[in-house]
């Protein structure tokens, strides 16, 4: 019994890991730039968890592709090193910009973390001689050359590894810490958590993810630019999916992501002239009627499902 | 007693502060302060219905821009069948916006009240999906303007000229910010919403139908951004992709001024608008503007945010 | 359970065959058509028209009997203005398609991340956008990257050219100081740029705004210090969602500089209509006046209004045109759709454009298929756009000094 309880796991993992063998190029792209989307909706929903709304994710991502690219192009480190660095770079600047940011609540803490997105955003455009300024940089090659499989499979490593990190923090002293923030504050602090600390290391860590996934996304393909690196797509399409997948957990932004990637994919094939009206009206109705998001949706149904079984 | 004399002392320095900054303003960068007022007008008259339907029923509407974006195509599409002028397309705006408005609401708002908080994001990030790709189908993505005489008529003062027109941004929202103060302090319907506001199960207590006032407010703003559309039009163009950057400054703006605080949305959005014409006046700096917004939107929640924790 | 495994696997099975024997039916009967694979922004009103001007080509040359006796077929993706939507576009038609040729492009920054998979097929390419210089970089060495629109610094070159020229011919017109207003993005930002290097026998001063595209709208700090600097050409480099306003703030405060220049992609349907407009100079690769001069323009022109029942309103409409055109005549003249001989075709390219100009590819200065390098000199005169410079293609006369009224 416990072992089939694993069984969709190992399934969902061993499709992950041979997708490139029994799928061309295109599916391997498509899967690719899903999974970055995946990375960036699970590392929101991770410090979504403590309560806290982060408007970030954009500006982390920029960050961190810009440190990677610089990184690469200035020293001539691998790519996987200069990749690593952008993650450190985006985890430090979160881990000090923290101590200031994260004792702001609710909205306050999100238009602050949106502003300091903006700003990260003006203060690289601002300085050409580095950067490349409004232009950006370009790499002379990219990774893998280009090869999507190896894209592929280096993009699903970086997922991986934030599920496997979400699920820590799920099941250990801080989740505990995080949800009883996210419950009620004053409790926690009574309680004897150092609710602070807990906070900044997980803004840490999430903005690090958003971070390497802006490294990667960068290297895969070749060049960043402020426009692009920082664009809202890399805040609103992840928070929409962890939104739709069901927040609070690991799967549901998994899930969402995985969902709403194939969906505007095939939305975009099937409606070439305003697929983004209907793919916005699907959000709307399924927001409607599943307020618990798919993931939530899924487990009512299972649940159901169970106590029919048992009945019978 | 004396923490009231003192906060007014605080109130009353704090005017004169800004009165000398304006008067050394008017001297030494007359444009900036002219044209400042003008921009951050602007910004205050988006802002402040969106800052109506966030202190009232919760919600930050993220189709907020994309509201204006249909007034804005309401009166130019109302001017070119009728020749009516964008100014006074304002008043079928209202209408027809407050028709719009209320069945957003009841479509789809009204279901996801009792839904977790964060799907109401969703929600109004999907129907603004929805507002600028129907926009897109329909009028393309070329922006559209009226030719409109008024709007780059100029004023001239001793040496100074300037466009007088802009004026009506600044003008409209202190306006609109009297008239909203007055509709929720005078008015049966906005003393509802105030107390829905503060304490939605209290005002339930106290007979308050809180779903009618909900529609409502939401209702009444939507009528009112749809209004300001059209008075955007006036000086910008139109094009589907218009109003999303409004939401954003919009929401900047009620976070600095903090969230029920109509009238600081007013002074904060004249305040940004005079700062980034400040940057924008010396050559070379220009690019900076955008961090002034945001550097300025950042230190004063965190002043706010620090001086709530040391009281 | 174990049963019911074994009945799953078997669909499963079944389902596969079923898919492989499909995708076999499929392309054989598939084989007779020539396939085009074109990437387009399909939400952008640039990327919608030369959509649009492409389907309008391939059933006029399919009409004609089609390439080789065999049909053209189009396959459009939407990049969504995205790169990795459009690195995904090109995976979809070089694998699933398997196009012949690709076609198509808008921006720069969808493009660059597009080259990287381009450069997996190493298929016939032949690209209508793209045109900052970074892109050039990127497609160094590629023999089968033929690329459509001028570069840049071509760009640049060529008002040198046509501002020399147009200084002979009418002495009236003297330029020896310029200020340049661009919007500080990518596009404005590359344009003053390689502007500044095309120019630099002029005395140059330039200052950055935010475009009403992304939220701004307000220029009158940047007018007012050019006013200050009181140029004889003032140029400004945004986008079509700043064109009346700027004309309106400059007009607020009496800025009136002699040559009044505007280089967004494209203008507001309604800008003529405008007493502003009168007097402006423009910058831009096609008019709707060159039918006027052109009959391959006027044919587009009319058939693309007879088709769609809206005008073309950007010139990456002409340009969709020109782009399959090109393809299809160079199909024709190798006779087969073999990359070597296709690529010497596409060589000896001689197409006269519905843009005026006749489309060659020559060497530019990293690759070797650069296909136009001139711009057009335009002039907004009675709410018409006429050309005035290369006088080749001239529609009227320059007025000039621009009066603001």
């Amino acid at each position: 019994m416990r072992i089939a309880r694993y069984v969709p796991y190992l399934v969902g993992a061993a499709v992950a890991a041979t997708f490139p063998l029994f799928s061309g190029a295109y599916l391997e792209q498509v899967a690719g730039a899903t999974l970055i989307y995946l990375t960036l909706a699970l590392s929101w929903d991770m410090l979504l968890r403590s309560g806290q709304l982060g408007f970030g994710t954009a500006g982390f991502f920029g960050l961190g592709s810009y440190a990677a690219v610089l990184l690469f192009l200035n020293v001539g480190v691998q790519p996987f090193v200069s990749i690593i660095f952008g993650g450190i770079v985006a985890g430090v600047v979160a881990l000090l910009l923290g101590l200031a940011v994260l004792r702001l609540r609710g909205m306050y803490f999100a238009i602050t973390t949106l502003a300091l997105a903006g700003i990260f955003a003006v203060v690289l455009r601002n300085f050409p001689s580095l950067t490349g300024g409004a232009e950006g940089k370009m790499l002379p090659s990219c990774i893998f050359s280009g090869d999507t499989a190896n894209v592929y499979w280096l993009i699903l490593v970086v997922a991986v590894m934030t599920i496997v990190i979400s699920e820590v923090f799920e099941r250990t002293r801080i989740h505990v810490a995080l949800t009883s923030i996210r419950n009620d504050e004053r409790v926690a602090k009574s309680s004897g958590v150092n609710v602070f600390k807990y906070l900044v290391f997980v803004f840490a860590v999430t903005s690090a993810i958003q971070g390497i996934a802006g490294g990667v996304y960068a290297h895969v393909f070749g060049f960043v630019s402020p426009e692009g690196s920082f664009s809202a797509n890399f805040l609103l399409l992840p928070l929409a999916m962890a939104l739709l997948g069901g927040i609070h957990s690991t799967w549901g932004p998994v899930i969402g992501a995985l969902v709403l990637g194939a969906l505007s994919e095939y939305l975009k094939l099937q409606i070439p002239y305003g697929h983004l009206l209907v793919y916005g009206a699907i959000i709307v109705v399924v927001i409607l009627f599943l307020p618990q998001g798919l993931s939530g949706a899924a487990r009512a149904w299972r649940g159901r499902s169970h106590a029919a079984r048992g009945a019978r | 007693m004396r923490l009231l004399r003192r906060l007014r002392r605080g109130q009353v320095l704090l005017l004169l502060v800004s009165l000398g900054v304006l008067v050394l303003m008017m001297l030494w960068k007359p444009y900036a302060l002219i044209e400042g007022l003008q921009r951050g007008g602007l910004y205050a008259l988006i802002a402040l219905p969106m800052a109506l339907i966030l202190g009232v029923v919760g919600i930050i509407n993220l189709a907020h821009g994309e509201f204006m974006m249909l007034g804005a195509y309401f009166a130019y599409w109302l001017g070119v069948y009728t020749g009516l002028d964008p100014l006074v397309a304002m008043i079928p705006a209202l209408v027809a916006f407050a028709l719009l408005g209320a069945a957003t609401y009841l479509l789809t708002i009204r279901r996801a009240l009792k839904a977790p908080e964060l799907n109401q994001l969703l929600l109004t990030f999907g129907v603004a999906m929805v507002g600028a790709e129907f926009a897109n189908l329909m009028w393309t993505s070329q922006p559209l303007k009226p030719h409109l005489s008024y709007v780059y008529s100029s004023m001239t003062l001793g040496k100074l000229r300037f466009g007088a027109y802009a004026f009506v941004y600044t003008v409209s929202a202190i306006v609109l910010l009297v008239l909203l103060s007055l509709f929720l302090r005078r008015t049966r319907l906005g003393r509802a919403a105030l107390a829905v506001g503060q304490n939605p199960r209290g005002a339930k207590l106290v007979g308050i139908d809180i779903n009618r006032t909900y529609l409502a407010i939401f209702s009444l703003s939507i009528a009112l951004v749809g209004a300001i559309g059209a008075m955007f039009l006036t000086r910008n163009s139109v094009f589907p992709s218009a109003g999303s950057p409004y939401t954003m400054k919009s929401f900047c703006l009620i976070a600095l001024a903090g969230i029920g605080n109509l009238p600081s949305v007013v002074w904060g959005g004249f305040g940004l608008g005079i700062a980034e014409a400040l940057v924008l006046s010396f050559r070379g700096y220009g690019g900076w503007a955008d961090v002034v917004f945001f550097a300025v939107l950042v230190a004063v929640i965190l002043g706010r945010s620090y001086r709530r924790q040391t009281a | 359970m174990s049963l019911k495994g074994k009945r799953m696997g078997l669909r499963v099975w079944a389902l596969a065959i079923l898919v492989v024997v499909g995708v076999g039916l499929f392309v054989a009967a598939d084989e007779g058509t020539i396939k085009l694979g074109a990437i387009l922004p399909l939400g952008d009103i640039t990327g919608a028209q030369a959509s649009k001007a492409m389907q309008l080509a391939v059933a006029e040359i399919n009409a004609a009997g089609g390439v080789l006796g065999r049909q053209l077929e189009l396959f459009i993706v939407d990049d969504e203005s995205k790169p990795d939507k459009g690195a995904a576009a090109v995976d979809l038609l070089a694998t699933v398609d398997n196009v012949d040729v690709f076609i198509g492009g808008m921006s720069s920054g969808v493009h660059l991340g597009e080259l990287p998979a381009l450069k997996k097929y190493e298929k016939v390419t032949v690209w209508i956008g793209a045109a900052s210089s970074l892109v050039e970089q990127a497609a160094v060495g590629l023999d089968w990257y033929f690329h459509i629109h001028p570069w840049d610094y071509l760009q640049g070159a060529s008002y040198v050219q046509g501002w020399a020229d147009l200084q002979t011919q009418y002495p009236l017109i003297k330029i020896s100081k310029v200020f340049w207003a661009y919007e500080d993005g990518a596009f404005g930002t590359s344009s003053f740029q390689g502007s500044l290097v095309a120019f630099s026998n002029w005395l140059n001063s330039g200052e950055p705004f935010k475009s009403a595209l992304l939220g701004g709208g307000d220029y009158r700090s940047v007018l007012r210090h050019a006013m200050d600097y009181d140029p004889d050409m003032f140029v400004w480099v945004g986008y079509a969602a700043d064109a009346l306003p700027m004309m309106e703030q400059a007009a607020e405060i009496g800025f009136t500089p002699p040559l009044f220049v505007g280089s967004p992609p494209g203008w507001p349907a309604d800008f003529g209509t405008s007493p502003l407009a009168e007097g402006v100079i423009s910058y831009g690769m096609w008019a709707p006046s060159i039918k006027d001069v052109s009959p391959v323009s006027q044919h587009f022109w009319d058939a693309y209004i007879a088709k769609f029942s809206e005008q073309p309103a950007t010139y990456f409409a002409p340009l969709g045109y020109t782009n399959v055109y090109v393809v299809a005549e160079a199909i024709q003249r190798a006779g087969t759709l073999e990359k070597q001989a296709l690529i010497t075709a596409l060589e000896a390219t001689n197409y006269a454009s519905p843009l005026g100009e006749t489309l060659t590819f020559t060497p530019s200065k990293l690759i070797a298929h650069q296909g136009f390098r001139n711009q057009k000199i335009l002039q907004w005169q009675d709410g018409q756009q006429q050309v005035i410079w290369p006088f080749a293609y001239a529609t009227a006369l320059p007025r000039y000094p621009f009066t603001g009224k």
